[in-house]
C-alpha cells in the first residue's frame, strides 16, 4: 500500500502570533547599544518563548505530543530580534533535515520560518539495528585504510524518506565517466519516515587523505540512506597563477613560555577549535594548548622533495623574533616552519583576521559560527594523489571549523596557482562557516542540488565584500564601501591575473552559466553559482541596458540601478541567516533565494523603494520574472521520468529528472514547456555544464533524429541532452541520461531475457561478466537490478 | 517459350481472382465489426501460454506454465503480435512493479537477503527492493518480459504452475472484425536452470556456462477477434 511521502509545508507562515498580522512594515529602526543589550540579555527567555510556540503549532503541522522543537542556535540581530534556529525532535530524537527559524521581535510577537518542519511524523516501533552496528556498517562502507582522525559519531535519527540519496558520478582511473559506486545511494524506503542512525566519520591520514564522510543508516535494513560529502572546497579545477599577497601587516601573536611566539591570536575567538583539539598540548615548552580560544595558523609539514609526512606544526618564531615572514614565494620545502614558510602564514593570518572583524563590525557576528568558536588554518597542503591534488585548492571543513589551503603548483605547473592563502580565497571559506556553521545546520554543496551553487555563489560575493571592506577609510569599521577593493572577480591573485571566476559575467570563465535554467543543479556549485552572483552583483551594482555590455543581461534588457555594496550585502546576509534555513536536505532553489532577499529587503526596509531592486536583479539572472511582468516567462523542465518507480522521483534528491536508457538504441526524452502555447524544443547533444570541460563525468553523442528522438550512443556513461524553447531561445533546459549496457547475453538483442545475465552475477563477488555492471564495478547489486528495470520501462514504455 | 505461356496463365488467374470470383470476404458473408477477443489454449504438457481464469472479453489474461516436475529460477520470452492488438500492463498496489506487463504470480522468489549481512544480527527483507521482473513492448509490437530470482540461494521453483502473467487488450479503435485471425509467435524464449553451479558467491567457468538461458518452445494458442 503507497502511502504520500511527506512534505513540507510548501510557503513560509509568517506573522503567526502577531496580533496586526501586517507585514508591510516600515522599516525597524537600528537601536543604541543600550538598548541593544538589554534585547540581548533577554535571548533566554525569547529562545524558551520560541520553544513554546512551536510546542503550541505542533498540531497544525500534524504532530502530536512526542514531538518538540529545540533551539540549537540563536542571536539577536541589530533590530532587537532574536532570531532562533530550532531542531524539531521526535520521542527526542533528532528529525533529519527537520528544523525552524523563529523571530522573536522586542514587541513581543513571534513570526516562523517553517518551510523545513516535517509533517505528520510517526514510526512504527524501535529501530532493530543498534547504533553500534550501524557504525560497522558505516565503517565498513568507508573502508578506511588509515587511522580516524577522530571517533566517529552517531546519532539515532529520524529520517524523511524524501531525502533519499542519489547518484555521483566519477572519472575512473582511465578518464572514463562513470558512476561512483561508492557515493551512489539507491535504497529505498515504503514509509514517509523511517529510524536511522547518522554516523559521521571523518578522516585524515596519509592513506586516505582527508575525508568527511556522514552516513545514514537505516535502524532496520541497515541499508545506507544517504551519503554526504561535508567537505567544502573553494574550487576543484587549475587555472593559472603567481602573486604575493597582504605585503607588510600588522599581526596578532602570541608570546609563548618559552619566549618564542606563535601564530595564533586570542583577541579573536572564545570558544575552542575543534580542527586542533587532536594536537597534543605543550605545557612545559611554549604553553600552547587545544583548549586556548584563538585564530592560528598551522602549516603542513612536507619533506625537502615536497611529500606531505603527514605532520602539521604551528608557526613560531624563535626567541625574542617578532618578524614574520620574508614576502617571498615559497620554495623552502622541508622548511615550512621557517621564515619563508610564514609568509604563508602571514597572508593567512591577515586575512582571518580581517575576515572576522568584517563579520564582526558589520553584522554584529562573533566568528564563523556565531557562537566564537576560533577558526584554525592550515597553510602549504602540497598532497597530490591519483584521485585527489590538494596543492590548488582550498576547503572548509564543518566538523574542524578550519581551512586547508594549498601551497600552490606554481611555478612547477605553469597552469597552476600560486600559494592560495589569499584574501578573497580566505574569506570565501571562512564564509562557508558562516552558512554552515554546524553539522546539522548547513547548505550541501554536492553537484545534484541548486543549493551548492548558493553555497558557492554566497561565499563569492561575501569575499568580495570583505575586499571591500579592506579597503575601507580607517575608522569606518561598520560600513562596507563602493570602492574597488571589490573587483567582482574572485581568484585573481592565485591566478596571477587571471580570476577563477567573473561575478559581473560569470560566463567569462567558460565554464559558469550567466541565467538559471532546468538542470543547472547539475552543475559543480562554483559554476552553477553563476547566476546567483550576477543578481548580487546587480543589486549591488545595478545592470546596463547597452548590449555587449560585461553587466547587460538579455533577461532584463532595460537595465537597473544598484543600491550599493552595503546595502546589498545587509540584505543578502540577512537572508541567508534569517529566512533560509540550511537544513542539509539540499531543498533550497534559486527562486527560494530570491524570495528570501526580498522578504530581507521589504521587511527591513533596507532598500527604500521596497523590493523592486530585488526583484530585478534576480530576473536578469533568469529566476523567476521582473517587477511589475505580467506575463511569466517561458520555462523548459525536464519531466520526471520515472514517477513511482524504484528510482524515486518525488524527492529533492540529485533523481530527480535524471533518466536511464539504454546504449544505443532510439530513446524519447520527456520535456514540458511551461507558459507558452508553443511547446516546440530543439534538442541538443551536450549542454552547459560540460562548457569548457566543467564537468568531465558528462559525456555527449549518439543522433538527435527528425521526430525528436535520440539515437545514443553506444557508450555506457553519464550524458547531457538539452532542450531549447522554440519560441523563446533564451529558456532551455538540461538533462542527465545514463546510458547502460543491457545485451548481457550478446545476442545484438535488448530484451527482458537479458535479466538472466543480472540473475546469475548478483552478488558474485568478482561478475561472471563486469559488463553487467552499470556501474563497471565487479559487483552486479540492486542498483544494477533497478537501473535495468527503469531502463526497460523508459524505453519500451507499454502504452 | 514455355515459360513465357506459365506467366501468362498465372496473370489471367490472378486478374480473374481479383474480379470478385476469388475474394477472401465473400459478398454472402458480412462483416461483423469485432467486440472483443476470444483465446484458445494450446494443447500438450509442455511451455506453454494458457489463459488465465481472470480473463475478459476484452483483455486476454495468459499464463506462462511450465512443465511439471522441472524446476526453474526464471523465465523469459519475446511474443510477437500484430499492431492490432495492444499489449496491456498490470496494476499493483507496489511501486516497484506497477505498470508492468508482466505480473509475478508469487511462484519464484524476487525478494532476497541482505547479501552484505556483516555476520551479525539478521537484516529484514526490504519488500521494495528491486526485482528482476520486468519487461515492455517494442518496435513492430513485440512484448519482451522477463522474471527471475537473483539471490543464487533461493531454492529453484516447480514450473509446472502459473509463473507469470501477461496480458493481451482488445482496441476498438483499430477495426477488427469477427473472426479476424491474430497470430501470435515465440520469437525467443528461455528458462534458468535449477543447477547454476555451486552455491558460493565466486564466479567459476563452470557458473557461467550453467548460467546461461536454457531454450525453451513455448507452445501458443489462437488468439482471434469476436
Amino acid at each position: 500500500m503507497r502511502r504520500p511521502l511527506p512534505h513540507p509545508v510548501s510557503a513560509l507562515v509568517l506573522a503567526l502570533a502577531l496580533g496586526s498580522g501586517s507585514l508591510v512594515a516600515a522599516p525597524a529602526p537600528q537601536l543604541d547599544r543600550a538598548t541593544l543589550a538589554v534585547h540581548r540579555a533577554q535571548q533566554p527567555q525569547r529562545i524558551i518563548q520560541a520553544q513554546a510556540h512551536f510546542a503550541s503549532l505542533r498540531a497544525q503541522f500534524g504532530l502530536g505530543e512526542g514531538d518538540a522543537f529545540v533551539a540549537r542556535h540563536a542571536f539577536t540581530n541589530p533590530e532587537g530580534e532574536a532570531i532562533v534556529r530550532l531542531e524539531q525532535t521526535h520521542d527526542g530524537h533528532r528529525v533529519w533535515g527537520g528544523q525552524a527559524v523563529a523571530h522573536v521581535l522586542p514587541e513581543g510577537g513571534i513570526r516562523t520560518i517553517t518551510t523545513s518542519v516535517r509533517t505528520s511524523v510517526a514510526l512504527q516501533g524501535e529501530p532493530q539495528l543498534s547504533g553500534d552496528r550501524a557504525l560497522r556498517i558505516a565503517l565498513a562502507h568507508l573502508a578506511p585504510k588509515g587511522p580516524m582522525k577522530d571517533a566517529p559519531q552517531v546519532e539515532r535519527v529520524v529520517f524523511p524518506a524524501q531525502f533519499l540519496g542519489g547518484l555521483a558520478s566519477k572519472l575512473d582511473g582511465t578518464g572514463r565517466p562513470v558512476l561512483d559506486r561508492s557515493m551512489s545511494v539507491t535504497a529505498k524506503l515504503d514509509a514517509p519516515y523511517v529510524w536511522a542512525y547518522e554516523v559521521r566519520t571523518r578522516l585524515h591520514n596519509r592513506e586516505d587523505g582527508t575525508k568527511e564522510l556522514t552516513y545514514l543508516i537505516d535502524g532496520n535494513t541497515g541499508k545506507i540512506l544517504r551519503i554526504q560529502d561535508m567537505v567544502q572546497h573553494l574550487e576543484p579545477a587549475q587555472g593559472s597563477g603567481t602573486g604575493f599577497y597582504r605585503g607588510a601587516v600588522t599581526l596578532n601573536t602570541t608570546l609563548a613560555n618559552d619566549g618564542t611566539y606563535l601564530l595564533m591570536d586570542t583577541t579573536r575567538g572564545t570558544r575552542t577549535n575543534q580542527f586542533v583539539s587532536g594536537y597534543q598540548a605543550d605545557p612545559s615548552a611554549t604553553g600552547w594548548s587545544p583548549d586556548i580560544p584563538a585564530l592560528q595558523v598551522w602549516f603542513h609539514q612536507n619533506d625537502s622533495d615536497g611529500n606531505y609526512t603527514w605532520m602539521d606544526g604551528l608557526f613560531q618564531t624563535p626567541v625574542g623574533v617578532t618578524t614574520w615572514g620574508d614576502g617571498l614565494p615559497f620554495t623552502a620545502w622541508g622548511q615550512e616552519g621557517g621564515i619563508n614558510g610564514q609568509t604563508v602564514g602571514v597572508d593567512a593570518m591577515s586575512a582571518m583576521t580581517t575576515t572576522w572583524d568584517f563579520y564582526k563590525n558589520i553584522f554584529g557576528r562573533d566568528g564563523m559560527d556565531g557562537q566564537g568558536t576560533a577558526v584554525a588554518a592550515n597553510v602549504l597542503n602540497n598532497f597530490a594523489s591519483p584521485s585527489w591534488d590538494s596543492r590548488d585548492n582550498a576547503s572548509w571543513s564543518t566538523w574542524g571549523q578550519y581551512i586547508d589551503l594549498g601551497a600552490g603548483s606554481y611555478p612547477a605547473n605553469p597552469k597552476g596557482f600560486q600559494s592560495m592563502a589569499d584574501l578573497d580565497v580566505i574569506a570565501h571559506e571562512m564564509t562557508h562557516g558562516v552558512t554552515n556553521p554546524s553539522q546539522s545546520h548547513y547548505w550541501v554543496n554536492s553537484a545534484g542540488y541548486e543549493e551548492a551553487g548558493l553555497n558557492e555563489a554566497v561565499s563569492d560575493f561575501f569575499a568580495q565584500m570583505v575586499k571591500a571592506y579592506s579597503t575601507r577609510t580607517p575608522g569606518e569599521d561598520s560600513v562596507i564601501p563602493d570602492t574597488d577593493g571589490a573587483d567582482w572577480q574572485i581568484g585573481k591573485n592565485v591566478g596571477h591575473g587571471t580570476p577563477l571566476r567573473w561575478l559581473d559575467k560569470p560566463s567569462l570563465d567558460e565554464r559558469s552559466v550567466d541565467g538559471w535554467f532546468d538542470g543547472i543543479k547539475y552543475m559543480d556549485g562554483h559554476f552553477s553559482a553563476g547566476p546567483l552572483n550576477r543578481a548580487f552583483y546587480f543589486l549591488a551594482n545595478g545592470a546596463s541596458s547597452t548590449p555587449g555590455s560585461a553587466s547587460y543581461s538579455p533577461y532584463l534588457p532595460g537595465g537597473m540601478t544598484g543600491i550599493g555594496n552595503d546595502a546589498a550585502a545587509r540584505i543578502i546576509y540577512k537572508a541567508i541567516t534569517e529566512f533560509l534555513v540550511g537544513d542539509g536536505t539540499g531543498t533550497i532553489t534559486f527562486q527560494r533565494v530570491r524570495e528570501a532577499c526580498e522578504q530581507a529587503a521589504w521587511y527591513k526596509g533596507y532598500y527604500s523603494e521596497g523590493t523592486p531592486a530585488v526583484r530585478n536583479a534576480f530576473a536578469a539572472a533568469n529566476i523567476g520574472d521582473a517587477h511589475n511582468q505580467t506575463t511569466p516567462r517561458t520555462q523548459v523542465r525536464f519531466a520526471d521520468f520515472r514517477h513511482d518507480d524504484y528510482i524515486e522521483s518525488t524527492h529533492f534528491s540529485d533523481y530527480s529528472t535524471r533518466q536511464v536508457f539504454p546504449k544505443g538504441e532510439t530513446v524519447v526524452p520527456r520535456i514540458t514547456v511551461l507558459n507558452n502555447s508553443n511547446t516546440a524544443v530543439t534538442w541538443s547533444l551536450g549542454g552547459p555544464s560540460m562548457f569548457n570541460g566543467a564537468d568531465q563525468n558528462i559525456s555527449k553523442g549518439g543522433v538527435i533524429n527528425a521526430d525528436g528522438s535520440w539515437t545514443t550512443p553506444n557508450v555506457m556513461a553519464w550524458h547531457s541532452i538539452t532542450a531549447t524553447s522554440q519560441a523563446d531561445p533564451k529558456q532551455f533546459a538540461e538533462g542527465r541520461v545514463f546510458l547502460i549496457g543491457m545485451d548481457t547475453d550478446m545476442d545484438g538483442e535488448v530484451d527482458a531475457l537479458d535479466m538472466a545475465g543480472v540473475s546469475v552475477s548478483w552478488y558474485l563477488w568478482g561478475a561472471l561478466n563486469p559488463a553487467h555492471s552499470v556501474f563497471e564495478a565487479p559487483l552486479v547489486d540492486d542498483d544494477d537490478v533497478a537501473f535495468f528495470v527503469d531502463a526497460m520501462k523508459s524505453t519500451w514504455p507499454v502504452k | 517459350m514455355r515459360k513465357l505461356s506459365l506467366l501468362l496463365s498465372s496473370l489471367l488467374l490472378g486478374w480473374t481472382l481479383a474480379c470478385g470470383g476469388g475474394s477472401n470476404t465473400p459478398s454472402s458473408t458480412p462483416l461483423i465489426p469485432a467486440k472483443g477477443l476470444v483465446y484458445t489454449d494450446p494443447t500438450g504438457t509442455g511451455w506453454r501460454l494458457v489463459k488465465d481464469a481472470s480473463s475478459t472479453g476484452t483483455r486476454i489474461v495468459l499464463n506462462l506454465v511450465g512443465p511439471s516436475g522441472l524446476k526453474t529460477r526464471g523465465a523469459g520470452f519475446n511474443l510477437q503480435a500484430p499492431t492490432t492488438v495492444r499489449f496491456g500492463k498490470f496494476v499493483t498496489d507496489d511501486r516497484v512493479t506497477t505498470g508492468l506487463p508482466i505480473l509475478d504470480t508469487g511462484v519464484y522468489s524476487l525478494l532476497n537477503h541482505d547479501p552484505r549481512d556483516l555476520g551479525h544480527e539478521p537484516i529484514p527483507n526490504d519488500p521494495l527492493e528491486p526485482r528482476l521482473l520486468a519487461g515492455g513492448v517494442k518496435k513492430g509490437n513485440l512484448l519482451t518480459v522477463g522474471i527471475f530470482q537473483k539471490d543464487r540461494y533461493q531454492s529453484a521453483k516447480e514450473s509446472g504452475q502459473a509463473l507469470c502473467r501477461i496480458a493481451l487488450e482488445f482496441d476498438p479503435a483499430v477495426g477488427l472484425n469477427a473472426g479476424d485471425k491474430l497470430g501470435l509467435v515465440i520469437t525467443k524464449s528461455g528458462y534458468l536452470a535449477e543447477d547454476i553451479g555451486e552455491l558460493t558467491v565466486h564466479p567459476t567457468l563452470e557458473k557461467t556456462e550453467k548460467g546461461r538461458l536454457v531454450p525453451m518452445p513455448i507452445a501458443v494458442g489462437t488468439l482471434s477477434a469476436n
